[in-house]
C-alpha cells in the first residue's frame, strides 16, 4: 500500500502494451492519452523538468482511471498510484476550480445541503425547456445541448428506504452503500436491492449518515475532501455491526473497498474484506439457494470498467442474469461505455465515440435489454439509446433478477 | 516555440522550419508543447531524447510537405510508429522532429482475389491480421508486439516473430511500398502482384531501412490462406542440449512447425519464481511447438513431433486439444517479460541469430562469457530459425551496467564468429550501431552508406541510427 509513485514510474519499460486496451488511446492514437505517456510526464515532473500547466492538467484529466492498462502491463506498474499522484499534484499545485471545490468541501460532506442542492436542481430541471424522452431529459444548456440525462428523483433512496424491514430470522445483516447516482436518480435500483436481498432472507440496513464515496473529489485530486468523506463513511458503517456491505455501483464498490485502503490505511482492511458488488455478494452467499422464473427477455451484460478491470468480477453478474432471463453475451462487453467523471465533461466528443461502439455491440447482440452493475454506465448507455430512439432498455442486473423472482412469485430462499 | 540546447543558428533554422510547418499543416498536426515533446521522447529501449516538435501527419501529402520543409532547413526527422522498438529507432537523438505516423491508420483495401492488402503505415499489425482473417486470409509475420506495433514500424525494422520458421518474416510479405523521400517526392516500389522481377528490388532495400531512407506512406502486403487449425505441444527436458537436438530432429523429419520456441533454465527459473508455473524444478529446457494445418495433417505430424522430443530426451510432453489448453501452455512463454523484470530492474534484450547448426555452441559460448555468473542471463526464443533472445539482466549496483554492456559486446563478437547475425529482428538503431561493423565488411558497409547518402544527402533521416558517423 505504500507504493511510492516516484519509484513506481521506473518500473514502466515503455513497451507500449497499454495502448492495446486504453479506451482513450484507441480513439486518439495520441501518446499523451495513454498510461505510458502520462508516466513519462510523471517522470519529468519528478525530475523537475516540467511544472504543472493547463496542458498537463488536461492530459492528466483525460485518463478515465478505468485501470484497464494495469491488467495488461507486463511490468506490473501500479498505474493507479501514479495517476492518483498526478491528480493530487494538479490539485495541490494548480488548485481545484471553485465550483467543484465548494461542492466537495462543503456540500458532499453535508447530506442536508446536498439534498437541498439537488432538490433545487430537480425543480430547475423540470422548468428548463428541453425535450423529454421517457425518463430522460434533453438539457439544452448542459454539454451544449446534446446530452440526455435522467430526471432527478422526487424523494431520495435514503429517505424512501429509511426504515429497515426486520426479518424474523435473517441469514445475514448487510449494509447498503447507496452512492449518489442511486440515491438521487436511480432510487428504484436501491429498492430492488433491498427487495431481492429480503427475498433471500437477508436484512438490509441503509445507514442514514452515509455520504458520497469520494470518487468525484479523488478524481480531481482533492484528497482533503476524499479523506473527510471516507472517515465519515467509515464511522457510519462501522457503528452498525454488519456482516457485509453491498453496493450496486461498480465505482462506489471500488472506491470504498480499495481506494479507502489508501485513504484510511490498514484500519479499513477488515471492513474492506467484507465489501461486495451486489451480484458478487449474491453469488457468494445465496448462489445456490434462490429460485427464479426467468423473464421472457433477451438480456445482455455490459462490464463496467471498475468491476471488470479493477476487480476481475465478470462471471457473477452473468450467472445471476443467466438465472433471470434469456442471456446473450455481446462482443466487446468489457469495452468502456465512455461514461464517468470529468472526462465526460472535458472530452464529450471522445465519450460519444466510445458510446457509439458500445451501443453498436449491444445492438449486434440482439438483446431487448442491456443490464449492467453501475448506475454511471446505465446513465451513459441510456443517453446513447435515447439519442437514437432505440427500443433497447437499459437497466441494472439486480432489477432483472428482481423481476425473475417476482415472476416466479418467489419469496424467501428455497 | 521554446527550444532546448541549440545554437543560435540552429534555433533560427529550426524556427523557420517550424513556422512553415505550422502554416502548411495547421496547429492540430504540429505539437510543440513541452508535454507533447516529452510524450514522444522515448521508445521501448527507455532511452530518452527531447524532440523540438512533434508532427502528426494525416496523409501522404502531409508527409511530403513535412519532409520537403525538414529537408530545406536540414532539420532531423524521426519516423515513429508505436514507439515499441527495442533498438532506439524512434528516439530523436539529435532533436528536431518526431514524425508520429500513428494517425495514418486506414486499411485501404483488402483484395481476397489477389491475396493482397494495402494499408497505411500506422495500422496496428494485429488489426490487419484480424481484418484479413475475416476473409479466411492470413498475414503471418507475428512479432510479440503485434497487438500494438505498427505495420510501418514492422516494415522499417523487418520485424520477425514466432511464426518465422514456417512463414518467414515481414520482408517476405511486402509486395509494394509508397515512399516519401526526404526531398518530398513520392516513389512507388513493387506492385499489387505476387511476382515482379524487373530491375533492382527497391522494396527489399527499404524493408529494414529503419527510417533512414524515406517514410512509408502505403504498404501492400501479401496474404496467404488461413490455416484451419493450430495445435501446440510442450516438451520438457532435463538437459538443454537435448532440447536443441529435439528441435533438429523435428525438422529432420521434414516437418516445419509454425513455431518452435525454446526456453532455457534461467528463463524457466524466472517464470517459476514469478508466476508459480507447474514446471518441475529439474526442467532445464522447454520447447513449445505449434503446428498448423488440417485435422489430418496435424494428426499425422503431432505424433512424429512428440516422438522426436521423447527420443531426444524429453521426459514429459503436453499436447493442447482446445484453445484454452493452448493458452495455458503458452502462458509461461508470455510471462517471461514480467518474470525477468522480477529478477532485476534492467534488461538488455538482444536478438542474435546463428545458423541453426550452431545454436548449441552459441549458448555454450554465452555461458563461458558469463562464467562468473554475476549477471543473470536468460536465453529464449525462436530456436527454429536460430534467433535467440539473450536477455542480460542487471541491477543498480555500481559497475553492473558496464559489465552488462561488456557482456553484450562479447556476445556479439562470438555470434559473428559463428557466422551469425547481431540482430535477427529488432534492427540496429543506435543501440547496436557500434556492432554493425563486426558483421558487415568495410566495402559492404560503404555501399550501404552510399545508398543512404543517395536517398538522404542532407542526412536528416533518423540521424544517429544504424551508421556511426
Ligand atoms: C514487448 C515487445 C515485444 C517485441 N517483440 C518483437 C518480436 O517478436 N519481433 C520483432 O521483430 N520485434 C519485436 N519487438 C520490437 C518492436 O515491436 C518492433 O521493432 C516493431 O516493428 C516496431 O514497430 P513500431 O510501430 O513500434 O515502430 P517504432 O518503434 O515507432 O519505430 C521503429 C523504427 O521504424 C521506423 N519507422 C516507423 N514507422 C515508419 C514509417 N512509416 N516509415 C519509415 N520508417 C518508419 C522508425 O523510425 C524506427 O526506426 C518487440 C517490442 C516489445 C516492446
Ligand atoms: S504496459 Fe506497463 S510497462 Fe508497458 S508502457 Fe504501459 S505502463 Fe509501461
Ligand atoms: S486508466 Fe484507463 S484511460 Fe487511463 S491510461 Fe489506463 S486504460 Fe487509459
Amino acid at each position: 500500500m505504500t507504493t511510492d509513485w516516484k519509484t513506481e514510474v521506473n518500473k514502466c519499460s515503455k513497451c507500449g502494451k497499454c495502448q492495446t486496451v486504453c479506451p482513450v488511446f484507441l480513439e486518439t492514437g495520441d501518446e499523451s492519452t495513454v498510461a505510458r505517456g502520462r508516466i513519462s510526464l510523471a517522470e519529468a515532473l519528478r525530475d523537475k523538468q516540467i511544472v504543472y500547466t493547463d496542458k498537463l492538467r488536461d492530459y492528466v484529466y483525460t485518463c478515465k482511471k478505468c485501470m484497464r492498462c494495469r491488467t495488461v502491463c507486463p511490468s506490473d506498474v501500479d498505474y493507479e498510484v501514479i495517476i492518483s499522484a498526478l491528480l493530487r499534484g494538479v490539485a495541490d499545485e494548480m488548485g481545484i476550480p471553485l465550483l467543484p471545490k465548494i461542492v466537495f468541501r462543503y456540500i458532499l460532506p453535508r447530506r442536508i445541503l446536498f439534498d437541498l442542492m439537488l432538490k433545487i436542481g430537480s425543480k430547475i430541471q423540470r422548468f428548463i425547456p428541453g425535450k423529454r424522452r421517457g425518463q430522460m431529459r434533453h438539457l439544452p444548456l448542459m454539454f451544449m445541448g446534446k446530452r440526455w440525462i435522467p430526471v432527478l428523483a422526487k424523494k431520495t433512496a435514503l429517505k424512501k428506504l429509511r426504515t429497515t424491514r426486520k426479518l424474523k430470522n435473517p441469514k445475514m445483516r448487510v449494509g447498503l452503500f447507496t452512492g449518489c447516482l442511486i440515491n438521487y436518480i436511480y432510487v428504484d435500483i436501491a429498492e430492488s436491492v433491498v427487495d431481492v436481498l429480503n427475498r433471500m432472507n437477508i436484512e438490509v440496513v441503509i445507514p442514514q449518515g452515509q455520504l458520497c464515496c469520494g470518487t468525484p473529489s479523488s478524481t480531481m485530486g482533492d484528497h482533503k475532501s476524499t479523506k473527510k468523506l471516507a472517515e465519515v463513511n467509515k464511522e457510519v458503517f462501522e457503528s452498525q455491526n454488519l456482516d457485509a456491505i453491498v453496493s450496486a455501483c461498480a465505482t462506489c464498490t471500488k472506491s470504498i473497498k480499495l481506494d479507502y485502503l489508501r485513504t484510511l490505511g490498514p484500519s479499513w482492511q477488515q471492513m474492506s474484506d467484507r465489501i461486495y458488488d451486489i451480484s458478487e455478494f449474491i453469488e457468494k452467499y445465496c448462489g445456490d439457494d434462490y429460485k427464479t422464473k426467468p423473464v421472457d427477455e433477451k438480456v445482455t451484460y455490459h462490464d463496467p470498467c471498475h468491476l471488470m478491470w479493477v476487480r476481475g468480477i465478470t462471471d457473477e453478474p452473468r450467472n445471476v442474469l443467466k438465472k433471470s432471463a434469456d442471456f446473450v453475451d455481446m462482443d466487446m462487453a468489457g469495452s468502456c461505455c465512455g461514461g464517468g467523471g470529468i472526462f465526460t465533461i472535458i472530452h464529450y466528443d471522445l465519450t460519444l465515440k466510445m458510446l457509439e461502439r458500445k451501443v453498436n455491440s449491444i445492438e449486434r447482440s440482439g438483446a431487448d435489454t442491456v443490464a449492467t452493475n453501475c448506475p454511471g454506465c446505465i446513465m451513459q448507455i441510456a443517453d446513447g439509446f435515447a439519442g437514437k430512439d432505440s427500443k433497447i432498455k437499459t437497466t441494472h442486473s439486480i432489477q432483472i433478477l428482481q423481476k425473475a423472482l417476482v415472476n416466479g412469485n418467489i419469496d424467501k430462499s428455497v | 516555440m521554446k527550444l532546448f540546447k541549440k545554437t543560435e543558428k540552429e534555433i533560427n533554422k529550426y524556427q523557420k522550419a517550424f513556422d512553415e510547418l505550422l502554416m502548411v499543416l495547421g496547429k492540430e498536426r504540429v505539437l510543440s508543447a513541452i508535454e507533447d515533446r516529452i510524450c514522444y521522447s522515448f521508445d521501448a529501449t527507455k532511452q530518452k531524447a527531447l524532440p523540438d516538435i512533434v508532427v502528426r501527419p494525416g496523409s501522404t501529402t502531409d508527409v511530403s510537405n513535412t519532409l520537403r520543409i525538414a529537408n530545406k532547413y536540414e532539420v532531423p526527422i524521426y519516423a515513429r510508429g508505436a514507439g515499441s522498438g527495442l533498438t532506439g529507432g524512434a528516439v530523436p537523438l539529435m532533436g528536431g522532429i518526431v514524425f508520429d505516423l500513428k494517425n495514418m491508420d486506414k486499411i485501404i483495401e483488402i483484395r481476397p482475389d489477389d491475396f493482397t492488402a494495402t494499408v497505411e503505415p500506422g495500422v496496428v499489425t494485429k488489426q490487419l491480421q484480424d481484418e484479413v482473417a475475416k476473409f479466411d486470409l492470413f498475414y503471418p509475420p507475428d512479432p510479440s508486439s503485434a497487438a500494438f506495433s505498427t505495420i510501418g514500424g514492422n516494415v522499417a525494422e523487418c520485424a520477425g516473430g514466432i511464426t518465422g520458421l514456417k512463414y518467414g518474416v515481414t520482408r517476405d510479405y511486402i509486395l509494394a511500398l509508397e515512399i516519401v523521400l526526404p526531398d518530398g517526392s513520392v516513389i512507388k516500389t513493387g506492385g499489387r502482384k505476387l511476382r515482379g522481377v524487373v530491375g533492382y528490388d527497391l522494396t527489399r532495400l527499404f524493408t529494414g531501412s529503419e527510417g533512414t531512407l524515406g517514410i512509408f506512406t502505403k504498404i501492400t502486403v501479401k496474404l496467404i490462406p488461413k490455416p484451419e487449425k493450430i495445435r501446440t505441444l510442450a516438451a520438457y527436458f532435463r538437459d538443454r542440449d537435448d532440447a536443441i537436438d529435439a528441435a533438429d530432429q523435428i525438422i529432420d523429419n521434414n516437418i516445419l512447425p509454425r513455431t518452435l520456441e525454446f526456453l532455457d533454465y534461467m528463463t524457466i527459473n524466472a517464470v517459476r519464481s514469478y508466476s508459480g508455473t507447474d514446471i518441475d524444478e529439474d526442467v532445464k529446457a522447454l520447447l513449445l511447438v505449434d503446428i498448423d494445418g488440417t485435422d489430418e495433417s496435424i494428426s499425422y505430424e503431432m505424433p512424429i513431433i512428440e516422438n522426436a522430443c521423447k527420443g531426444s530426451g524429453a521426459f514429459k510432453t503436453k499436447i493442447s486439444e482446445t484453445g484454452k489448453e493452448r493458452d495455458a501452455i503458452w502462458a509461461d512463454r508470455r510471462s517471461i517479460s514480467p518474470a525477468l523484470y522480477n529478477i532485476a530492474p534492467h534488461k538488455i534484450n538482444e536478438d542474435i541469430c546463428v545458423p541453426r547448426s550452431k545454436i548449441k555452441e552459441a549458448l555454450q559460448r554465452i555461458d563461458r562469457i558469463n562464467d562468473q555468473q554475476t549477471i543473470y542471463i536468460a536465453n529464449f526464443g525462436h530456436i527454429g530459425d536460430g534467433n535467440i533472445h539473450v536477455n542480460i539482466m542487471y541491477n543498480n549496483d555500481p559497475g553492473q551496467e558496464e559489465l552488462a554492456e561488456r557482456i553484450v559486446n562479447r556476445v556479439m563478437k562470438e555470434v559473428v564468429a559463428l557466422g551469425g547475425s547481431i540482430s535477427g529482428e529488432h534492427g540496429i538503431g543506435n543501440k547496436k550501431s557500434q556492432f554493425m561493423e563486426f558483421e558487415i565488411p568495410p566495402r559492404e558497409y560503404d555501399i550501404m552508406k552510399r545508398f543512404k547518402n543517395y536517398f538522404d544527402p542532407k542526412g536528416i533521416m533518423n540521424p544517429g541510427k544504424m551508421f556511426i558517423r
